[in-house]
């Protein structure tokens, strides 16, 4: 018998959009004007920084190369021009190499690191599904009642398990009811009903989705500190409502009051030594997390604990940390690098000096934030939109005499509540190739959902974290 | 990028049927004829040419001057075409044949004349899932002729953005 010949996988390289050609014009344009033109009133560190930050603006808007390769981009720029190691000469080093690099080992990206792998070992012991499974019984019978359900258990998962992973979990297990139901709007809602939940179930804790790491980071690294139950008091409450609101939506839109609908999941848990110990130490991060103000001990600190623990039982493998996100963790890690050079380099000061901020109410310039976050997320990539929006938004604050914090937190936040087209969201991006969905239903719903969203974000939620303290 | 099916068929009433059968695939992938193993060739150069990936081949075995196995064995040698999935659709393969395709060529999948056309539609859709979840493939684009719930395991590792 002969063998096949061995297989050597072809790489192709896409070719460049329009959009992509012209970013990369475009970046290289605005990356030498700063370098080349003397910019009254900012140094030459902080010339090389605004260098730096148009070219991210530019290469994260447009997708002129891959998002993670701006973010590795940004680093290295920031090691050759405002380091030791700067190849230019005639700007004080206001950064060590050592610290950029930093940036991908981050407490916020070990606290990620931890989340993922949990996530990952969740799905490779079918804990989620099966969680799913039992989760959905007090839901079953009615239509209205199991796109609750569903949205509910979707938003849970999705506060521990990535935004994307979740919708792929869920969508995995409601695919054969969608196709038992008859063709038409019913349809529609319960497909819509789970990129929604599992978008806004990102919102809930530190490592539900990108954007909230973004902001952490960048407030650990300026010695605002916030916790994993920190986070979840700030932003939980604004999850559970615009869940709340967005069942109601959807189902009065799409989903018929008495529609028979049987979901029968059948819980079958692994109970094997592995997944037994597995569930234990997911079941023990957790509890670390929420109750950080017992112990003290941080949730990254935390969040390293199932990584050597796993690894050390060899329930989870060097296999399972390779197929670990690393693209997410080093897109993160880009705009922590963006967000600490933006600072050291006093480009913030100059930012906050371009306009007479405190001349606006504070309202206003949240608002504005907010929306543009909300508005260039939904077009591109949410991360991006964080990397690029919370740094500014952290200079702002002192200017506007707001918090910190509470600023971040708002953009972060904003940035999750973009869902209005396919491309928002990689949750969304699959219920759109369901076929179940199209444009003009996903926009109609993002935009209502989106709006009161961040309506609530912005008036409901700062009024609310004074009134209990928290920022 | 979209995935193509081929349809290597001699008997044009043939060759129209199995097209017929796969119409409400199209719009998610492509779908080829072709008549003889020349023809198969020059479909499989164009494919390649558009960045399209040839997925699944479907083969009559009894052609003109040549048999659907010995091409399903050559397509093995072509760094274009080694990744299909390969199917027989045939009456008349007899047992050496049969075996020949099974070890040689690597068949996926025998389908008796006359064919059933929801089994015939069936079996394309988990080749194709088949060649897309051992390629790792973006499904997302080819979702409509796929088993949707079973290649969602290749969205979970895909990250949020």
């Amino acid at each position: 018998m002969s063998a096949p010949p061995t297989s050597r996988p072809r790489v192709r390289l896409p070719r460049p959009t329009r959009l992509q050609r012209g970013g990369l014009l475009v970046g290289a344009v605005v990356f030498l004007l700063p370098l080349v033109v003397d910019i009254p009133g900012l140094d030459p560190a902080g010339q090389r920084m605004l260098a730096i930050f148009l070219l991210a603006i530019v290469f994260w808007v447009t997708e002129a190369i891959p998002l993670v390769a701006t973010a590795v981009l940004v680093i290295l720029l920031q090691v050759l021009l405002l380091s030791e190691q700067a190849i230019l000469p005639g700007s004080e080093e206001v950064l060590t190499s050592a610290s950029v690099f930093a940036a991908l080992a981050d407490p916020v990206i070990v606290l990620f690191l931890g989340g993922f792998l949990i996530a990952d070992g969740a799905a490779k012991f079918g804990l989620d599904r099966n969680l799913a499974a039992v989760l959905m019984r007090p839901f079953a019978g009615d239509a209205r009642r199991t796109v609750l359900g569903l949205m509910l258990i979707t938003a849970l998962l999705s506060m521990f398990v990535s935004n994307t992973a979740t919708t792929a979990t869920m969508f995995a297990v409601v695919i054969p009811i969608l196709v038992a139901l008859p063709p038409g709007k019913a349809r529609t809602g319960l497909a819509l009903s789970i990129p929604v939940a599992a978008n806004v179930g990102g919102l809930g804790t530190p490592v539900g989705s990108p954007p909230n790491a973004i902001a952490l980071g960048q407030l650990t690294a300026m010695g605002e500190q916030v916790s994993f139950l920190g986070w979840m008091l700030l932003a939980v409450p604004l999850m559970l409502v615009v869940l709340l609101f967005a069942w109601w939506f959807l189902t009065r839109r799409y989903v018929p009051p008495g529609v028979p609908l049987d979901l029968e999941l059948t819980a079958d848990f692994d109970r094997s030594p592995a997944a037994r110990l597995f569930y234990v130490v997911a079941a023990g991060t957790v509890t670390l997390w929420l109750t950080e103000p017992l112990h003290g001990i941080s949730s990254s600190t935390v969040g390293f604990l199932p990584v050597v623990v796993l690894l050390a039982t060899q329930v989870m493998t060097g296999d399972d940390l390779k197929v670990l996100q690393w693209p997410v963790l080093w897109l993160v890690a880009g705009g922590i690098a963006l967000g600490s050079g933006i600072g050291a380099s006093g480009l913030d000061v100059w930012l906050l000096g371009l306009v007479a901020w405190e001349s606006f109410p504070v309202t206003a310039v949240v608002v504005l934030l907010a929306v543009v976050g909300l508005g260039l997320s939904t077009v591109i990539s949410n991360s991006a939109t964080a990397n690029l929006l919370v740094p500014l938004a952290i200079s702002l604050a002192a200017g506007i005499g707001t918090d910190p914090t509470a600023i971040a937190v708002v953009v972060a936040l904003a940035c999750s509540l973009a869902m209005a087209l396919p491309i928002s969201t990689p949750p969304n991006a699959i219920a759109y190739a369901t076929g179940e969905v199209d444009t003009r239903a996903m926009a109609s719903s993002g935009i209502v959902i989106g709006a009161v969203g961040v309506g609530l974000l912005v008036f409901g939620l700062p009024p609310l974290w004074n009134l209990l303290g928290l920022v | 990028m979209k995935l193509a099916v081929l349809i290597l068929e001699d008997e044009p009433p043939v060759r129209d049927a199995l097209e017929r059968d796969l119409a409400p695939f199209r719009g998610a992938i492509r779908i080829e004829v072709a008549e003889d193993v020349d023809d198969a060739w020059a479909v499989v150069g164009e494919i390649d040419a558009d960045d399209d990936r040839l997925a699944l081949v479907l083969a009559d075995h009894r052609l003109p001057g040549t048999t659907g196995v010995d091409f399903l064995v050559q397509l093995l040698a072509d760094d274009r075409t080694r990744a299909a999935r390969k199917v027989l659709v045939t009456g008349q393969a007899d047992q050496a044949d049969t075996i020949r395709a099974v070890n040689e060529a690597g068949l996926d999948r025998y389908v008796a004349k006359p064919w059933d056309p929801d089994e015939l539609r069936a079996v394309v859709r988990n080749e194709l899932t088949e060649h897309v979840l051992e390629h790792r493939l973006d499904p997302l684009p080819h979702l409509a002729a796929l088993d949707a719930a079973r290649v969602m395991v290749l969205l979970r590792d895909r990250g949020d953005r």
